[in-house]
């Protein structure tokens, strides 16, 4: 758990909200009419994308946290997110639905509790609750290595 | 060998004078910064060093002096004062001169030297003559203008032709041109005596030519300009002054005046006097230039401003990629001319770009040469270093990668590869070992392979350590290949004691790890007794290819034309019909892959006619079957992120004129996993 207040951004997958720390946060993009699949690589790399001439990879949160596959609807976004600070390592998240944009105070981050594995991510920085709401943060770095895995 | 050692020293003392400079510069308005003094100190002894290294005795001579200065400064023993700095300027200024001429031979120059040692001796000693050093500083800045090598004299030539030397096929101006070939020359046309055109002969000559010529040539060249015409003109050829003086003022006035009044110069009007004292300056100036016009040829640039460089021409070839892709659309002639240019341009400046950031290996590959001398100096091998294939250039980039891996290879085929003379000579081989370096292009690849006749590896020793090690169990049964896999797994160093030269307990894993960082791989092949081969496989990563563009299902793919042999269009029924992956064409059975099965594409309906790339790489040839081919295409090969380059196949991706993305296909990769999946079924 981190010490420090952060900005987050939040995103819905099915009727989960999760988070990410908002400066990691490159680009918020539509989803483009063409992602060019990569053949040979896991179900979850959509595959990869232009993006002002640099290519970014794409993988699909839906699978990532062990939804079931679906058609993209209007509010389909793509955050790209750079967790190492490497151009090499940034890569496009696509979520339901991009939320919004939340101040936190690290008094605020209580542990996360989700019932069953949520795919392949089950690392948390820890949930913090707005209205209500339950935003599960994740935690980018290990995020990271599972994907770079 | 020793000329490329000595311009390679003589370019980093360039460096050293530079950051000589620029410190002393700083000191000047700090003279207490020890970290200045340090600086200064550390440049002067890496001249020193080197200069005694690569025979440039009387530089490493003056730097020493400097040097027991500077540590004396050091020291505290005496103070920095303006007088030491406008010194050490001088020095460096002789610096640079010894650079240039190397040690001197010409005994004013060296007396010279000598004296301006002399003169830093003085200051070491704690005296402080402000006058007597200011003096001599300025003096000796006057002399060094002397310039030993080039003594060029000045000429005025006289020619005075006969009325018929037209009528023998003799063209006066082509002798000017000669006098002008053999230096600086003034000619002047005097041009009174042509009469009136009523009574002008066209064939006769009327015309006087006057040529001051500086050169440093003799005086028999000048006359065997006109050996041929000697007789047919009145000539007088006479020295005028030991120097070029030919650009000067002074002689412009005189050509001008003698042309007003349309009498010839002579040998009087130049008075010798006039010149001597201009001379210095004016050859100090010609030497400074000389100096100048050294440092031009060539520059060095920051490499991260060619990297820069490098990544804006690979954005431009896509935007003109789009802009051809627009004009074709729009069928508009100008529009279309235009983009052809500008593609021609682009295509060139690419090429310049990427000329810039390659290196030949050679370079690289000297301080190898060195070492291998060096340590089997030490450990009393004989060993001798063969090169094959050092022009070959690399990106920068490449190289700088290559380094350590290098470093290590050769120093586990000197270390743990070359045996003594002695039992070289006791299992039948000549004592002399060799270490072979060869690199080559193949396909789209660098292969560089470093080869010893050593006593190899043996298989049984590495499982055994493996198994103490606790890498593979007692039990498991292993290839000769596999074990000696076992060697790029971490932790895994063979020599019992670690020795001074290899086996630090980093090893192999650590080549394996870096040649991976640029996207290379690393192999080993070894046969007990008979030696090592260590093979280093790189991708060019010249990150603009010429490739071939296909489709395959719904995607785009691009093959590198350099792998590319032949292109075969098939029938379906061809490949249905084939056995085991191969078909017969003219002749010859070529295994194929084809890229619907490699690629997985679940919809297998293909076309009736599908075309077959036969492509090589190495040795290995084998045919991709794809669906069609679009054309020839250069392309921007863009890395692909982390988190898909675990798949083997594609290296890289590349954007289309229109914004779409095609993968890369790294042939030779995808024949070597089909040779591996052979190996394994």
């Amino acid at each position: 758990m981190e010490e420090q207040d952060k900005t987050l951004l939040s995103f819905q997958i099915e009727d989960e909200v999760f988070a990410v720390d908002a400066m990691k946060v490159d680009h918020i993009l539509e989803v483009p009419s063409q992602i060019t699949e990569v053949p040979n690589t896991p179900d979850y790399i959509t595959g990869i994308i232009n993006l002002h001439g640099n290519i970014i990879t794409v993988a699909d949160m839906r699978i990532l946290t062990g939804q079931k596959n679906k058609e993209k609807g209007a509010d389909t976004s793509i955050v790209v997110i750079n967790p190492t600070g490497e151009q090499d390592s940034k890569i496009g998240l696509i979520v339901d639905m991009v939320k919004e944009v939340i101040e936190t105070e690290s008094s605020q981050f209580k542990e996360t509790v989700l019932e069953g594995k949520k795919g392949l991510i089950n690392s948390f920085e820890g949930t913090v609750v707005i209205n209500k709401e339950f935003i599960h943060v994740i935690d980018l770095n290990s995020f990271n290595e599972i994907i770079e895995k | 060998m020793i000329d490329k050692f000595k311009a390679k020293f003589v370019e980093e003392s360039k460096d050293n004078v530079q950051d000589l400079e620029e410190a002393l510069l700083l000191l000047e308005n700090d003279m207490k910064n020890r970290d200045l003094i340090e600086r200064i100190f550390r440049a002067m002894h890496s001249l020193k060093g080197g200069g005694a290294m690569f025979g440039f005795n009387h530089l490493s001579d003056l730097t020493h002096h400097l040097e027991a200065v500077f540590d004396s400064v050091r020291n505290n023993q005496i103070e920095v004062t303006s007088d030491l700095i406008t010194l050490t300027f001088s020095a460096i200024d002789q610096i640079n001169f010894l650079l240039k001429k190397g040690d001197l031979t010409d005994t004013d120059e060296l007396k010279e030297h000598n004296d301006f040692i002399e003169k830093i001796n003085s200051f070491s000693k704690g005296s402080t003559l402000e006058e007597k050093v200011k003096n001599e500083t300025d003096q000796i800045y006057e002399e060094k203008g002397k310039d030993s090598t080039e003594e060029s004299s000045t000429y005025l030539i006289t020619i005075i032709p006969e009325k018929d030397l037209l009528q023998n096929g003799t063209n006066p101006l082509y002798l000017l041109d000669d006098l002008h070939a053999l230096g600086d020359a003034k000619t002047i046309a005097f041009t009174h005596k042509i009469p009136s055109t009523e009574i002008l002969d066209p064939t006769a000559s009327y015309c006087i030519w006057q040529v001051i010529l500086s050169t440093t040539e003799s005086l028999n060249e000048i006359k065997d300009v006109f050996i041929f015409v000697e007789d047919e003109c009145d000539l007088n050829i006479e020295k005028v002054a030991d120097i070029n003086i030919v650009n000067k003022k002074e002689i412009s006035d005189m050509v001008a005046e003698s042309l007003s009044t349309n009498t010839l110069i002579s040998k009087e009007n130049f008075t010798t006097q006039v010149w001597k004292k201009e001379d210095k300056q004016e050859k100090q100036a010609k030497k400074k230039i000389a100096i100048k016009d050294n440092k031009i040829s060539s520059i060095r640039v920051a490499s991260h401003k060619i990297d820069e460089l490098v990544t804006l021409v690979s954005e431009l070839v896509t935007i003109q990629a789009q802009l051809s892709l627009y004009a074709e659309q729009k069928e508009d002639p100008a529009i279309l001319t235009l983009t052809e240019g500008v593609q021609k341009l682009s295509r060139q400046l690419r090429e310049n770009a990427f000329d810039i950031s390659l290196i030949p290996l050679q370079t690289e590959l000297m301080r190898f040469q060195r070492l291998v001398r060096d340590l089997s100096k030490e450990q009393e091998k004989e060993i001798e270093f063969v090169i094959e294939g050092g022009d070959l250039e690399l990106d920068k980039n490449i190289i700088e990668h290559l380094t350590d891996p290098l470093l290590h290879i050769f120093r586990n085929s000197i270390d743990h590869g070359i045996e003594s003379p002695k039992e070289r000579i006791s299992s039948g081989k000549p004592p002399k070992g060799t270490i072979i370096f060869k690199a080559y292009y193949s396909g789209a690849n660098v292969v560089i392979e470093i080869s010893d006749d050593g006593k190899g590896l043996d298989p049984e020793f590495i499982r055994k350590k493996a198994i103490e090690k606790e890498i593979i169990d007692q039990n498991s049964q292993l290839e000769n290949k596999e074990v000696l896999n076992l060697l790029f797994v971490s932790g895994f160093s063979t020599k019992d004691e670690v020795s001074d030269v290899s086996g630090r307990g980093v090893g192999m894993d650590v080549v394996r790890r870096k040649i991976a960082d640029i996207r290379g791989e690393v192999t080993i092949d070894s046969e007990k007794g008979n030696g090592t081969v260590t093979t280093i496989r790189l991708p060019m990563t010249l990150s603009i290819i010429d490739g071939l563009l296909v489709k395959v299902d719904k995607n785009q793919y691009v093959i590198p034309i350099t792998a590319i042999e032949k292109i075969y269009a098939l029938e379906k029924s061809q490949i249905k019909e084939s056995f085991n992956s191969v078909v017969i064409l003219d002749d010859e059975q070529i295994p194929f892959i084809d890229l619907r099965k490699t690629f997985n594409v679940k919809d297998v309906e293909q076309n009736d006619t599908v075309q077959m790339i036969l492509i090589k790489s190495e040795e290995r040839k084998s045919g991709l079957i794809v669906d069609s081919i679009i054309g020839e295409y250069q392309t921007v090969v863009k890395p692909l992120g982390k988190h898909i380059r675990k798949q083997e196949i594609i290296s890289g991706a590349s954007i289309m004129g229109d914004g779409s993305i095609s993968l890369v296909i790294d042939t030779s990769r995808l024949l070597y996993r089909r040779k591996r999946k052979k190996a394994v079924s």
